[in-house]
């Protein structure tokens, strides 16, 4: 089984603004890891570093290594990438507007054989049957909730080991949101799927994850197990908003073990 | 009356042509967001071309079309690979701008090679045209006419059915995401340059032989231009029936105005629906959800 691992991956955006340094993280197989942090804390531009889809945006890989199942992906094309088993739910869904859904979810199996793939779709179907009504219709006209099943069956058409979503949580309902994570920790049994998940909802990504890694600035500044994470007071008082005001804490304190740990590690 | 009907005729006949040039233009833009303003000296290369062939040979139809089938797939596989793919990663417009200094070279090496007059294509023969309901029809330009139409239900089906097809369009919405889906987008472009190229050589190849052979040829793809906006240049078969359209347009201003008028009025077409359609007749509304 394929693991994902990030050793030291240094990411700079046009050679001058560096969005991620030092961040090392592991996947293992069928383990949901979840990323957070606060905007622009470079958690997409971790995930586009992974789909190798940062030459539109001009980023590169300066330092460390991205390995997938013990293949470097640095230098590797997007579509070898998609092939070798990696799929990503992009924030915003990003779905193909003017597309069927159908066809959307077709363009996710682009990698398959053309035998493979109307039996995939039938089977992306099945996980999510609140489509089938809705097939032939054009995906920007979907809710919101609607159009994020599209994207991550979209994404499941290529059969990936590994899944990344990127804020899936993003601008939907409480109770869709609820659903989505829902159904992230069943395809996770049902699929056998890693699942690396971004989100700003740091309390419902715990909850369904095994692991967590907080990015600040694009610095790893905490990690741990999903409980330890949701326990700590440092992660409740900074992203799930409980109030702690007697004895108020600075982040930098935190940050500065942080820092000595890795010079002894 | 078989005045105007053989005016609508002519006008179907030169539309069907724009329509085909039309798609050409279209299939790249939608891709690639790049006009390719050297779409009709493409279609006036492949037709020498086959012209060249068809003069060392007993000119075989057969022959002929293998011709222009194989020196299209070349010319449209080489511009990818040499002007198109180095300029990858440049702004869009840098590209427009190559695509100018492709059509200046291609008219200027084509003059060299084939000299600045027109011929007549080998091996077309002056057929008697045959008259139904008062208009005259030649026989050629029924196989244009259909011609036209296969191509028109080939390539509506391509993009509506075919994986590939569908990725084209997928990579007109969201370039960056029909990377994330495993397309190449390198591979992609080139398969557009390769089915414009083609589509352009068969145009040239029809007109080659309803009309003649020369360096005119070249300014039929700046005629087409404005059935590409008229479709909306993102649509394909937008812009072939916009191409039959901006044709009738034109013949009837010639026949009806004058026939110095005949050039500029396509481009007073555009004009008024641009005005009232600013996305063409057939291209996408950008969808929003509020």
């Amino acid at each position: 089984m394929a693991e994902l691992s990030v050793i030291n991956a240094q990411i700079f955006y046009d050679r001058t603004v560096e969005a991620i340094r030092d961040v090392s993280l592991t996947v293992a197989p069928g383990e949901i890891v979840c990323l957070l942090g606060a905007n622009g804390a470079g958690k997409s531009t971790l995930l586009k570093a992974i789909s190798g889809i940062m030459g539109p945006e001009r980023g590169l890989l300066t330092k460390g290594s991205l390995n997938f199942g013990g293949v470097s992906l640095a230098g590797m094309a997007s579509e070898q990438i998609v092939r070798a088993g990696i799929s990503q739910v992009p924030e915003g869904r990003r779905l193909f507007v003017d597309l069927t859904v159908e066809e959307n979810i077709l363009m996710g199996g682009f990698t398959l054989p053309a035998a493979e793939r109307g039996q995939r779709l039938a089977e992306i179907y099945q996980i999510f049957p609140d489509l089938v009504p809705h097939r032939t219709r054009v995906a920007g006209y979907l809710s919101g909730g609607q159009q994020q099943m599209v994207a991550i069956g979209r994404a499941l058409m290529a059969r990936p080991k590994l899944l990344m979503l990127d804020e899936p949580s993003l601008g939907l309902a409480p109770k869709i949101v609820a659903t989505i994570f829902e159904t992230i920790a069943v395809l996770r049994k049902a699929e056998g799927l890693s699942i690396l998940l971004v989100e700003q909802n740091a309390r419902i990504a715990l909850e369904v994850s095994d692991k967590g890694y907080v990015l600040e600035r694009g610095r790893v500044v905490f990690d741990g197990d999903a409980r330890t994470l949701l326990d700590s007071p440092e992660i409740q008082e900074f992203y799930l908003g409980m109030d702690r005001s007697d004895d108020r804490k600075s982040f930098r304190d935190l940050k500065h073990y942080r820092r000595r740990k890795r010079w002894l590690s | 009356m078989s005045y105007f009907l053989n005016l609508v005729f002519a006008g179907l006949a030169v539309g069907a042509l724009y329509g085909l040039l039309a798609m050409g233009y279209a299939i790249i833009f939608k891709v690639s967001r790049v006009v390719n303003f050297a779409q009709g000296e493409i279609m006036m290369l492949i037709a020498y071309m086959a012209y060249s062939v068809a003069l060392r040979t007993d000119g075989s139809a057969l022959l002929v079309v293998l011709a222009v089938l194989v020196s299209s797939v070349a010319v449209g596989f080489l511009i990818e690979r040499f002007v198109v793919r180095p300029m990858l990663g440049q702004p869009v417009f840098s590209l427009v701008m190559m695509t100018i200094a492709l059509a200046i070279l291609i008219r200027s090496v084509a003059a060299l090679i084939w000299g600045n007059y027109p011929y007549r294509f080998p091996g077309a023969e002056t057929v008697q045209p045959f008259v139904i309901a008062g208009v005259y029809i030649q026989p050629l330009q029924m196989v244009l006419l259909a011609v036209y139409g296969a191509i028109c239900v080939a390539v509506w089906a391509f993009l509506r059915f075919n994986i590939v097809g569908i990725a084209m369009r997928a990579t007109a919405s969201d370039a960056t995401v029909s990377m994330l889906m495993g397309v190449s987008v390198t591979r992609l472009y080139r398969t557009a340059w390769v089915v414009s190229a083609l589509i352009a050589g068969i145009a040239g190849i029809l007109f080659a032989n309803i009309n003649h052979i020369g360096p005119d040829m070249a300014h039929i793809g700046i005629r087409a231009f404005p059935a590409t906006i008229l479709g909306g240049l993102d649509s394909v078969i937008g812009s072939a029936v916009a191409g039959l359209i901006i044709g009738v347009v034109e013949s009837l201003t010639g026949g009806y105005v004058a026939a110095t008028y005949k050039e500029i009025a396509g481009f007073v077409v555009i004009l008024f629906v641009l005005m009232i359609r600013p996305y063409g007749l057939f291209g996408q509304r950008n969808i929003e959800r509020v």
